[in-house]
């Protein structure tokens, strides 16, 4: 098991951001030749900019103007589209719900995996090896294979159509990727402090809890950030095991305003802003940790 | 637990005081993450194998019917469109894919801003399916938005979501949404390459398309094979942008926009009428595990002996 190698490698890439010399330099190639690279590359960049703002602003305009006025700014600011969506399109409560499964299942699964990550990426065993391989394993398992068994599971214990459930099964999920993801992070952390702390007599609980915890705070974060982004935008369990309006999350939330909408006629405006609802959050996020996140989730392909 | 009390006794036996600590709370600190893993994720995982053998409807016990499902999958069309898209988007989507990150990837590489653009392409991985969904539809629709920026050039509309484009708009949908992901998984393997390779091939008076071929190329075989496995799983879970954009006035989208994730959710709990077939539906998904475990070895072969020939 190359744990230890994979915390170095991610972390040195960590440390070294940009350093001019990675790139290739010196491919003097004359600049017009690759406009038509970079042009389609801008051009990208600007439907992915135009998205995110297309679906801000239109969740500002009336119904009329979003469909017969698509690329003119607001000229007024509606934001009644943004209490309607909250109080009557039902995304308020969903947000609320959201806000709960989130918070919970990422913690419950950082809790739960940063201690399993640490015995496992400090002993270089076979049998922290095959443990760490048995969770790996689970990162290549798709959910339709577990699903319809948990269900059978969930449904016995009176568990379908519950947050806690749902809880518990988003914390089961992203066990296996962020016990991948903190067990290098363990591994790439210097033994020293651990072996003074052993020298003082300091029990091995409280190395943990004291001392390597704090020490991989950065890589904590990190599992945070990515479990509540994966939970903030699942669909599949919650759609398997939600049932009632009152414990939708918000993608649900949004699904049924869609479905909806097709039947009572269409308000483009409060559904830009439900839209708005479920999206704002996360970009506002990558806002603030954006590196963190693109460094984690990518994180996989340092092996 | 086995494993703790053998963690435990091999602690003993050797190693350093603090070794010998560390391996004191290898069961305790392990237990409840892989107690839990192990009832809610591999036994499920291994229940679904059984229980594609029998007929069940998720409630009573499954009574066994031997290979009557798989039987029933070969003539089932609604299986086989899902798992012929899947293998759509796996592939199709997937060499599309690729070629477009690994081009805008070098292209990155060169350009002022790199990170700033990766950075901002990467936004659509990170929302949710369904608000992206959304906006694709409303993009795409018959008074969509592609359509009233065409009437303001005086052409028609253009039906882009006729049922034999739809799910190409799905694919391109869904190589939007994987670009900036795919970018910075290639970008941050390219950028372990050495840099004093490229400096050695230039006093060999190499020029830049020799390079890239002999340089560049091979030395990303590696993490484009990682890459190609990360893509190889994510694709069986695409599952809500089709819900989503398909999918109308409650019912499921049709078949022939199915994928294996929505088959699974199709003929157990999903739509207006359910069909609570929970044996056939594992089967199906013991069919794509198969497959996702067939392709994944197959590129891990491929890959491999490519990088070693370098």
């Amino acid at each position: 098991m190359s744990t230890a190698t994979t915390g170095s490698r991610a972390e040195s890439a960590a440390q070294d951001p940009e350093s001019p010399a990675a790139a290739p330099a010196g491919r003097r190639r004359v600049p017009w030749a690759r406009l038509p690279g970079a042009a389609l590359i801008w051009l990208f960049v600007a439907f992915c900019a135009f998205t995110f703002l297309f679906i801000l602003l239109s969740s500002l305009k009336s119904s009329y103007n979003v469909l017969n006025h698509p690329f003119r700014l607001p000229t007024e600011l509606k934001f009644s589209n943004w209490s309607k969506a909250w109080h009557d399109g039902g995304f308020g409560p969903a947000f609320v719900n959201s806000v709960v499964v989130v918070v919970a299942a990422a913690a419950g699964t950082v809790l739960l995996a940063s201690p399993a990550a640490y015995v496992l990426g400090r002993n270089q065993n076979r049998l922290s090896g095959g443990v760490s391989m048995y969770f790996v394993l689970g990162l290549g398992i798709p959910m339709q294979i577990i699903v319809l068994p948990l269900y059978s599971i969930m449904a016995k214990m009176h568990l379908i159509d519950n947050l806690a459930g749902l809880i518990v099964l988003y914390i089961v999920v992203n066990l296996p990727f962020t016990v991948y993801l903190l067990m290098s992070f363990f591994a790439s952390l210097p033994g020293e402090l651990e072996e003074a702390a052993a020298l003082d007599g300091v029990g091995p609980g409280m190395t943990f809890w004291r001392i390597m915890l704090p020490l991989a705070k950065g890589g904590l974060m990190t599992a945070l950030t990515l479990v509540a982004i994966a939970c903030w935008n699942e669909t599949f369990l919650a759609l398997m095991f939600l049932q009632t309006n009152d414990n939708f999350t918000l993608p649900l939330a949004l699904v049924n305003f869609l479905t909806q909408q097709q039947f009572t006629g269409e308000d483009f405006g409060v559904m830009f802003a439900g839209v708005s609802i479920a999206v704002l959050p996360m970009l506002a996020l990558y806002a603030w940790l954006g590196r963190r996140i693109t460094e984690g989730l990518t994180l996989g392909a340092g092996k | 637990m086995t494993s703790a009390t053998l963690g435990v006794r091999r602690g003993r036996a050797k190693g350093s005081p603090l070794a010998r600590r560390r391996r004191r709370v290898f069961g305790p600190f392990l237990a409840p993450a892989l107690i839990l893993y192990t009832i809610l994720f591999m036994l499920p995982t291994a229940y679904s194998f059984y229980a594609s053998f029998t007929s069940w409807d998720g409630f009573s016990n499954p009574r066994w019917k031997g290979t009557l499902n798989y039987d029933h999958l070969t003539h089932d069309p609604a299986f086989k469109d899902a798992f012929f898209n899947t293998l759509k988007l796996l592939f199709g989507c997937g060499i599309f894919l690729f070629v477009l990150s690994f081009a805008f990837m070098l292209l990155l590489r060169e350009m002022k801003g790199r990170r700033f653009i990766q950075g901002f392409i990467f936004l659509p991985h990170i929302v949710s399916g369904v608000a992206l969904a959304a906006f694709w539809d409303f993009l795409l629709n018959h008074d969509g938005m592609l359509n009233k920026g065409l009437h303001s050039f005086g052409l028609g509309p253009v039906d882009w979501l006729k049922p034999q484009w739809q799910f190409n708009a799905i694919l391109i949908a869904i190589v939007w949404i994987n670009t900036g992901y795919y970018v910075t998984i290639l970008m941050a393997g390219v950028d372990r390459i050495p840099p004093y390779y490229y400096e050695e091939a230039k006093l060999a008076g190499t020029n830049s398309w020799q390079r890239f071929r002999h340089i560049t190329l091979p030395m990303s075989w590696d993490v484009v094979g990682t890459a190609a496995v990360l893509w190889t799983i994510g694709t069986v879970k695409i599952f809500e942008f089709i819900l989503a954009f398909s999918g109308s006035q409650g019912n499921l989208p049709t078949t022939n926009q199915w994928t294996s994730a929505m088959y699974v959710y199709g003929e157990t709990i999903g739509g207006t009428s359910p069909i609570y077939d929970f044996g056939r539906a594992c089967a199906g998904a013991v069919v794509t595990l198969v497959a996702v475990v067939v392709v994944v070895v197959v590129l891990r072969r491929v890959t491999s002996r490519d990088r070693l020939e370098l």
